[in-house]
């Protein structure tokens, strides 16, 4: 649905006629990687799916998320807050985080 | 379908809201039940996680406003940065997107043993496992005179909505020259940098509006969340409108009267045009009459599973939960709302439920262009939640103009984010 420039009132038709797919297409088991990755959709929303300002993640490849993140870790990529921010995770952690969001749907 | 479609429009259009949006995907919902109480930040980020992780659970979530006006983003309204509208979050996508069954109305009792919920509107809901996330009500008198009725002279506007409109209004009326008091609580309650971030975009709007005014901070503390940072931002934009009184210095706020608009510490008395008294805080009031709070006020709580420890199969979440290291914001509640929704179906299935793996983001306005930050992640050590060592904490001191422009940015973004994570 995301991009349909509707009104209301066909967006609520769109969105019970789609539920049923929306959400399969958002539906994730509550595994452990899931539970960590999902902590960060409070900035970058929900899969990733950044509606504002922030970065979005959607469309982005695992190896690219990867990257960034090392470096937000290591301190390599100028940061305001995701260097505070990535220091918490190891290594692996991040990886799993990449893979996760780069899995999700755009 | 379509059947289900005619329900859900009917209730969404007839009811500009109100009504009950029970229809929509929860037919397919045969599962469990998990009943949440409130939808803020936690109850409503719960409420669409459960069924994001298990679409088949059954859940229903009760508010007993139509919609949610947050706190975030409130001290914007109050400077006219943004309106009302802005702050409105609308229930209807946790219907229509997520399948969950909302109601409006008031719970009044929980009942742990026969596991049943009651509400002023006469309905009982029953549960198999309950999140109650009602964030926080006042102790009123703590600070002498200041009741609720007080309140409606001296906003505390710590709950957004009309209070909000209250304090903005008078902020309008005062005349240039005039004095506002901010008088924050002690620990803990409710966005720990709140209060300064009010007291810096009602000084810039006092410098741009009404230039000859004072703000003065009565403080029951002597630090506070980011100070060095707000201090910098203050030093450098409203020094001659901000003055900071720490407790130490006699800046406790003990009485009020709200008849002669005093506001008294132990050693002076002041006569302000706006009085912002935000008073100490407890859980919610349904978490106390439900006994899930302590004598501190607030809920202790498993900390991977937010299981109450007073109460089986109720969880609590956001600011009423006793959250270890974790402030009480809107982000921690949110974080706190997916690791619980995960945690329940784990306990559903008969699994372990997973360790606690949270994050806090929080976003402060020096300025409409000066943004600064505090963040952590957090695991459970020892029994508590505890953040990470070696990460997190705040922006640099000393940045320069871009960086703290970006944070600006970041936290309108972040606000964007946040409200679609939860609500929609
Ligand atoms: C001025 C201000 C600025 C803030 N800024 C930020 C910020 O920038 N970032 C941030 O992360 N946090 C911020 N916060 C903190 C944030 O507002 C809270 O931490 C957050 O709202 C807590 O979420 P919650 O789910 O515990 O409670 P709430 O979001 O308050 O939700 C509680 C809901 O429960 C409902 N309810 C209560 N009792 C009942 C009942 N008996 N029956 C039915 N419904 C009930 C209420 O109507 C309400 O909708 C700010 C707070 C303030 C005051």
């Amino acid at each position: 649905m995301r991009g349909f420039p509707v009104t209301p009132v066909l967006r609520l038709a769109f969105g019970l006629a789609l539920a049923p797919l929306a959400l399969v297409g958002t539906a994730h088991a509550a595994d452990q990687v899931a539970v960590m990755a999902d902590a960060c959709s409070g900035c970058h929303g929900t899969d990733g799916h950044s509606v504002g300002g922030m970065p979005a993640f959607s469309g982005k490849k695992a190896d690219e998320l990867k990257k960034v993140l090392h470096d937000f870790k290591s301190g390599a990529r100028e940061a305001t807050v995701m260097d505070r921010i990535a220091k918490a995770y190891s290594v692996e952690q991040l990886d799993a985080i990449a893979d996760y969001f780069a899995s999700r749907k755009k | 379908m379509t059947k289900i479609s005619r329900r859900s429009f009917n209730a969404l259009v007839g009811a500009a809201g109100a009504l009950s949006l029970a229809g929509g995907l929860s037919a397919c919902s045969s599962g469990p039940r998990v009943v949440v109480v409130g939808g803020g930040f936690g109850g409503a980020t719960a409420a669409k996680y459960l069924k994001r992780y298990d679409p088949s659970l059954d859940v229903t979530l009760i508010d007993a406003q139509a919609s949610h006006f947050t706190c975030p983003f409130s001290n914007t309204v109050l400077v006219g940065m943004n309106d009302m509208a802005y702050i409105e979050r609308k229930f209807d996508k946790l219907n229509t997107m997520h399948g969950v069954k909302v109601f409006t109305d008031m719970v009044t009792a929980i009942d742990p043993a026969t596991k049943v919920v009651k509400t002023a509107g006469g309905k009982t809901f029953e549960y198999d496992r309950l999140i109650v996330s009602p964030g926080i009500d006042f102790k009123w008198n703590a600070i002498e005179g200041y009741d609720e009725a007080a309140s409606n002279v001296m906003p505390h506007a710590w709950k957004a909505g009309p209070q909000t409109v209250l304090l903005k209004k008078q902020l309008e009326a005062m005349p240039n020259g005039g004095l506002v008091v901010i008088a924050p609580p002690g620990n803990p309650f409710r966005c720990p940098p709140g209060p300064y971030e009010r007291a810096s975009l009602i000084a810039g709007y006092l410098k741009k509006h009404k230039p000859k005014s004072k703000l003065l901070i009565l403080d029951a503390k002597d630090a506070f969340a980011k100070d060095k940072l707000f201090k910098e931002g203050w030093e450098k934009m409203y020094d001659d409108i901000i003055e900071w009184v720490p407790a130490a210095k006699n800046g406790k706020v003990t009485k009020v009267n709200a008849k002669d608009g005093t506001v008294e510490t132990d050693f002076e008395k002041f006569k302000p045009a706006v009085a912002n008294i935000i008073p100490p805080q407890t859980a919610g009031q349904i978490a106390i009459t439900a006994g899930l709070a302590d004598k501190s006020g607030f809920c202790p709580v498993d900390p991977n599973t937010f299981e109450s420890t007073l109460a089986k199969n109720i969880h609590v979440i956001g600011d009423a939960a006793i959250a270890g290291d974790m402030p009480k914001s809107g982000y921690s509640a949110s974080s706190q709302a997916k690791v619980c929704a995960a945690a329940i179906i784990a306990l559903f299935k008969g699994e372990k439920p997973l360790p606690l793996s949270a994050i806090n983001t929080c976003y402060s306005l020096v300025a409409p262009d000066y943004g600064i930050s505090v963040a952590a992640v957090f695991a459970v050590k020892d029994g508590k939640i505890a953040s990470i060592p070696n990460s997190g904490g705040v922006s640099p001191m000393g940045a320069n103009y871009q960086f703290r422009k970006k944070e600006a940015d970041f936290a309108v973004g972040w606000y964007q984010s946040i409200c679609q994570d939860s609500w929609a």
